[in-house]
């Protein structure tokens, strides 16, 4: 069953209004390319989900389609705070869902196995259950009545993920880190994987404990080389930091936001690489994620 | 050799990392990072640490685009998150987790979530990741704080987006959670609470600190004792291993500088960074 699609029809599978589940963690893995189709296609009104978000979560915002985020952190790290998303959560411009990490991981794998919820030790002295009551329960172990927590299921319309190698049927595979995108599958009803290259069934075949998704929970598979760029896809690229810093100075200024925004709906995907990416940056990146030398390899 | 309060501090975190327990790097807490592979590369080179989910990674050397990478090289395995937090966060499994709040009051409860009221904050800040389950869970919980200001340690916090409770052995222990204390490190010194009793007290100053300067810049109540040992000095070898490996770039001076010379410093690592990479040769 051949599910390859375009970049271009990403659409097709994240209607306006969608819960949409976004792969990666911290500064990797995010569906950067296909974050970008949907900037350049308008789809709005969206609500995302995701523990640990970054650039991604705060593109979508800056670019006006998100309504709701649910989430446990959204930051820069060393690029600093979040632009877009501190000031939406400042201005309460966007519906802010914040739940603990491992609550909202406990979300997911609720959802990956139909069941209405999952409990999840007490969380001591945290104000987040109290305030998000749509989301945590108190409930007592029905066997020795210790005092836990209930977390609600959690099943997004559509996860999109960003993976090493698909085969045309969708089996995915991760060669680097994968956060918690094999659950998020589970939990989706639907999910579209990008790629950093389409391989015969034969590559899959060759490692198939690399094999994190198969392909029968996966709904489209789009071919989008450096398609978590500029974070990072580990071991294929480290990270642009270059690129995330000229971003994070356009997102702390509205004149030069917009001007961004339009660059980038101007151009298609390939564009974007071709001017992102010269051959110097390329090659940079890709050198990166080969850089670091382990300290024990350093110091022996 | 003279030493920087951050090399300090990192030598002191690094104490508590041994092969006991596993130690999970934690969402950009520079500091402590540097402390997880000090112990790796002097008393604990055994102590099992992940990092961004690579299980069992070797240290590091510490940098802005491609420490990731590096932690997958040589991983004995790789996990997911979900597969990693249920094993050690949820398990029991954990050691030391470091958190780098913006605030901290005098119960232990730690603010990442917002400065000002909740529903529209002066500040919207990144919120906690995992850390209300990892302070919650894990045997040890260390605080750290760039500055020692009443700013930082607050009388209550605006927000609790974790804190330990219980934290007394016995009521941990009926509960089946590891039993350890929570500290509190800063440029002054380090504060400890190991009881739902009593709130923190002063464990160690560091060289140079007096009481009154510590009483004096934290917003809670502070135990005082009488006789309060002076926090150990780093070592030349330390000092040697984190300037040259470790953390040759000096990413745990981040957590002591503003916005503005932080913005300054990271172009200076990029430029640093990106001369190393483009001078490798193509694979």
């Amino acid at each position: 069953m051949n599910k390859l699609v375009p970049l271009e029809e990403l659409a097709s599978f994240v209607p306006p209004g969608s819960l949409v589940g976004l792969g990666g963690a911290w500064l990797s893995n995010h569906p950067m390319a296909a974050l970008r189709q949907l900037i350049r296609d308008g789809v709005g009104d969206l609500h995302l989900a995701e523990t640990m978000g970054s650039m991604d979560i705060d593109m979508m915002i800056g670019a006006g389609l998100v309504s709701k985020v649910t989430f446990s952190m959204v930051s820069l790290e060393a690029f600093g705070l979040a632009p877009h998303f501190r000031r939406a959560g400042q201005d309460a411009t966007i519906e802010i869902t914040e739940l603990t990490g491992l609550a909202l991981n406990t979300a997911f794998e609720a959802g990956s196995r139909n069941i209405p919820f999952l409990p999840l030790a007490s969380l001591g002295l945290s104000d987040i259950p109290d305030r998000q009551p749509e989301w945590y329960a108190k409930i007592d172990d029905p066997f020795t009545g210790i005092d836990l927590l209930a977390v609600k299921a959690l099943r997004p319309d559509v996860a999109l993920l960003h993976v090493r190698r698909a085969n045309a049927r969708g089996d995915c595979q991760y060669d680097g880190p994968m956060a918690i995108d094999p659950e998020m599958s589970r939990s989706a009803r639907k999910v579209v994987v990008t790629c950093e290259e389409i391989v015969s069934d034969d590559v899959i075949e060759a490692n198939p404990h690399m094999t994190k998704i198969p392909g029968f929970l996966v709904d489209a598979v789009i071919e989008a080389p450096f398609g978590a760029h500029p974070l990072t896809h580990v071991p294929v690229y480290g990270l642009d930091a270059w690129e995330l810093r000229d971003y994070a100075a356009a997102a702390a200024d509205p004149s030069t936001w917009q001007a961004y925004l339009t660059q980038l709906r101007s151009e298609s995907e390939a564009e974007y690489r071709e001017r992102v990416l010269p051959p110097d940056r390329r090659r940079v990146v890709r050198n990166l994620a080969r850089a670091a030398t382990t300290l024990d390899e350093a110091t022996a | 050799m003279t030493y920087r309060i951050d090399e300090l501090m990192i030598c002191r975190i690094a104490r508590e990392v041994d092969a006991s327990g596993v130690t999970v790097l934690g969402s950009f807490t520079p500091l402590a990072y540097a402390s997880y592979m000090l112990a790796k590369m002097t008393h604990a080179p055994d102590a099992p640490l992940i990092g961004y989910n690579a299980i069992g990674m070797r240290p590091i050397e510490l940098n802005l685009t491609s420490a990731e990478a590096a932690a997958y090289r040589g991983a004995a395995a790789h996990w997911t998150f979900i597969e990693n937090t249920q094993t050690v966060h949820l398990g029991g499994r954990g050691l030391v987790e470091c958190v780098s709040p913006a605030q901290m009051d005098g119960t232990g409860a730690f603010n990442t979530s917002v400065i000002g009221p909740y529903e529209r904050p002066k500040v919207r800040l990144p919120g906690g990741t995992g850390s209300p389950e990892v302070v919650q869970n894990y045997e040890k919980i260390i605080a750290y704080f760039g500055s020692h200001t009443t700013r930082g340690l607050v009388e209550k916090v605006d927000f609790a987006t974790g804190g330990r409770f219980p934290v007394s052995a016995d009521a941990r222990r009926k509960r089946g959670l590891l039993v350890g204390p929570v500290w509190i490190i800063t440029p002054l010194g380090v504060l400890i609470k190991d009881s739902d009793e009593e709130g923190f007290r002063i464990e160690s100053l560091h060289p140079g600190v007096d009481v009154a300067a510590v009483v004096e810049n934290t917003g809670f109540e502070l135990g005082v004792p009488d006789d309060i040992p002076e926090t150990t000095v780093p070592t030349d070898e330390q000092l040697e291993l984190l300037r040259n490996h470790i953390d040759p770039f000096g990413t745990s001076q981040f957590d002591f500088m503003d916005a503005r010379s932080r913005a300054a410093y990271v172009d200076d690592i990029l430029a640093r960074e990106w001369a190393r990479a483009e001078a490798m040769p193509d694979a």
